[in-house]
């Protein structure tokens, strides 16, 4: 085990499968000579050439169709978004063509390729530059979406994604991507920890309970899986227990955890960063619904961003999403508390 | 290396030496705004964050040009735009203040440094999607042909938004519907840290153009006088043939990409050297030269001049730092129309 920070658990994972399969090869905008525009590709230029590692210019619409074409005829190809927000442009890309290319022409074709990038709110990146658009790709069929919230899962999700014979749209949390090993720990010992076995993998469709709790659930993932952890810590401080359940992968999506946690607590609440209407956090409320309702012994809560294109302010910025604060807020409505 | 600057080496006749000053001022102010602006962030608790991307070293273009528009012109642009608006005359207070979140500024502080705009001057924004404000320019150019005027709209971009297929779709339709937009590519010599030629298959953006049959021409983009006089050209033709045009102006950023581009990245594709050799080729520098030849500016008065756009800048600065932000019921307003 290492303590790792979230970057360098996503350059071991692409290191160790470039390493493993010299099919996996790398294309984006300064992936190479510029040594990744946050650092994570650094030194691969120099160790993989570039038929490895692309550098390419600021055409996101071939980026992702080099990688589907690449896929179809048998590499592995990662394609990294600078930022996922630039992924639209290529939007048809993904879901007109890698999403639909192997049931369209019944199963002759795989497209095992990756899209990766940072995602999410930052720091005041306004509304161009901070979505997390894990909804637009979760809702079409033929693709995967992960979104990792640790380091552990950062590195073990990539590899699986990489190995993958479908179309995985990997959505990594800007938030997390430099936070330091001691932070993470001092929100629960273990979260920076990551294994260091080369073929340790996580599997795709398998929530995590990040923490055990009795009195509430709380159902999250990537970054806002963190801040219902540190609410956790809050309501601790309350006397009320609540269980952190991180879902790892939205397609496929793991709702057997969930939902076994639900037997235990009886109370839900599913954070989304983003908006919530029809996103996300609506799809696994209504299978909590559906399948979890003589469990229940409150209305599930959703608690998501609000409505708006990003704001750039920063006061404006802390209202557009969610914080432990109002998940804790959340919590205590199912559990008709103050 | 300079593109253009072998082209016409010779002095234009009879300075319109009021403009002129009148620019340098300008272009000296904007300098000062931007190094501002570099320092307010770097020191931190101004509430800039997130991306900010200056315009030092290219001062000339966005004076000469928006310089030869008329009032009721449009123009828009990429993230790099507080030279825009100040070339424009709004306020330098405002776009601080948005630059800074507040809610004095030009977008009541929602959309930061990247996005600028002043509707009422027709400055349609800038916008932080590389190549995203191009079709955009069409839509402008089209409402100017259907209503019939002979306005035109200028849309700024970087060179690395050439390499979008968003550009060529709109080029081509612009050139076939005869739209009167002026196509200005800021020719920086970079996206980021990838040069031109490392992305460009084709590295002379003039001649990417030929297969749309626009009018087209590169420019040195140092030297306003020699641009706006060309430009003014190219603008009053336009507005007799209401067609579009595309101007490759030849220029270089002396900062990093943004804040975030610091010395240790820039090192990965450009040298100390070069950006001396263009610090040599300072707009500024260049136009100071020409006025004081001309006997039309002392170095008292550029000395003073420098000193008033410092002022100025700390005081757009200042004038941020008072203001208030954004109260929380903005958070829901403006969505909708
Ligand atoms: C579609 C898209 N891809 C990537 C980016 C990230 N990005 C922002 S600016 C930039 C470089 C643009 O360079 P250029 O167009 O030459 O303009 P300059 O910054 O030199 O003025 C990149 C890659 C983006 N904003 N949009
Ligand atoms: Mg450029």
């Amino acid at each position: 085990m290492a303590q790792l920070r979230y970057i360098d658990a996503l350059k071991l994972a692409l290191t160790e499968e470039m390493d493993r399969d010299d099919s996996v090869f790398i294309v984006g905008e300064e992936v190479g000579q510029y040594q990744g525009t946050l650092g994570l590709t650094g030194g691969f230029l120099q160790k993989y050439g570039p038929e490895r590692v692309v550098d390419t210019p600021i055409s996101e619409v071939g980026i992702i169709g080099m990688a589907i074409g690449s896929a179809m005829a048998g590499l592995r190809p990662v394609a990294e978004m600078m930022r996922m927000d630039f992924s639209l442009p290529a939007y048809d890309q993904i879901a007109q063509h890698a999403a639909k290319i192997r049931y369209m022409f019944g199963g002759q074709f795989k497209v095992p390729m990756v899209v990766r990038g940072p995602s999410g709110v930052g720091n005041q990146l306004s509304a161009q530059h901070s979505q997390s658009l894990e909804t637009l790709f979760a809702h079409i069929p033929g693709l995967k979406v992960a979104v990792p919230a640790t380091p552990a899962d950062a590195k073990g999700l990539l590899k699986t994604a990489i190995r993958d014979d479908n179309p995985v749209m990997f959505l990594e949390s800007l938030r997390m991507y430099m936070e330091k090993p001691e932070r993470l720990e001092a929100i629960q010992p273990g979260l920076s920890e990551v294994p260091d076995d080369p073929e340790w993998m996580v599997p795709f469709g398998q929530a995590q309970v990040l923490r055990e709790g009795t009195d509430v659930t709380l159902i999250s993932y990537s970054t806002m899986s963190i801040a219902c952890l540190r609410a956790a810590n809050q309501l601790a401080e309350q006397n009320i227990s609540a269980e952190v359940v991180d879902l790892r992968t939205l397609l496929p999506l793991d709702m057997e955890t969930p939902l076994r946690s639900l037997k235990k607590t009886h109370r839900a609440v599913v954070v989304q960063e983003q908006w919530g209407l029809y996103g996300c956090a609506a799809e696994i409320s209504a299978q909590l619904a559906e399948r979890g309702f003589y469990d229940l012994d409150a209305p599930v809560q959703r608690v998501t961003g609000a409505f708006v294109p990003m704001p750039y302010s920063k006061p404006l910025e802390d209202l557009a999403y969610p914080n432990a604060d109002d998940i804790v807020a959340a919590a205590k409505r199912t559990l008709f508390a103050q | 290396m300079a593109k253009a600057s072998a082209a016409a080496a010779a002095a234009p006749p009879a300075l319109d030496v009021q403009k002129y000053r009148r620019f340098h001022e300008q272009m000296v102010h904007i300098r000062e705004f931007e190094e501002t602006c570099h320092r307010a962030f770097q020191r931190g608790g101004h509430g800039i964050n997130g991306y900010v991307h200056v315009y030092s070293g290219e001062e000339a273009i966005a004076v000469g040009i928006i310089g030869a528009l008329r009032e009721d012109d449009y123009f828009l642009g990429h993230y790099r735009d507080h030279a825009y608006a100040l070339a424009r005359g709004t306020d330098p207070g405002a776009v601080m203040a948005e630059i800074c979140g507040k809610a004095t500024g030009t977008s009541k502080g929602k959309g930061g440094s990247m996005h600028i705009c002043d509707a009422e001057r027709g400055f349609y924004g800038g916008y932080g999607i590389v190549g995203g404000n191009v079709p955009i320019a069409l839509g402008l150019g089209k409402a100017i042909r259907y209503r019939g005027g002979d306005q035109i709209c200028v849309c700024f971009f970087g060179d690395g938004s050439m390499n979008q297929g968003a550009f060529h779709e709109t080029l081509n339709m612009c050139q076939l519907y005869k739209l009167p937009v002026l196509w200005v590519v800021e020719n920086n010599k970079y996206a980021m840290g990838t040069s031109i030629e490392r992305s460009h298959a084709n590295p002379d953006l003039t001649d990417r153009i030929n297969s749309y049959a626009m009018k087209r021409e590169c420019i040195d983009g140092q030297d306003v006088v020699k641009l706006h006089t060309r430009v003014s050209e190219i603008v009053k033709e336009m507005r007799e043939t209401h067609e579009p045009f595309f101007l490759e102006c030849d220029t270089y950023r002396y900062h990093g990409h943004g804040a975030a581009d610091g010395p240790v990245t820039q090192k990965t594709y450009r040298t100390r050297e070069e950006v001396e050799f263009w610090r040599q080729r300072d707009p500024i520098l260049i136009l100071e030269r020409v006025l004081m030849e001309q006997k039309a500016l002392s170095e008292e008065e550029r000395d003073r001049i420098h000193q008033e756009a410092r002022n100025a800048a700390e005081a757009a600065l200042r004038f941020s730092d008072e203001s208030p932000n954004p109260t929380p019921d903005e958070l829901l307003k403006d969505v909708y129309a």
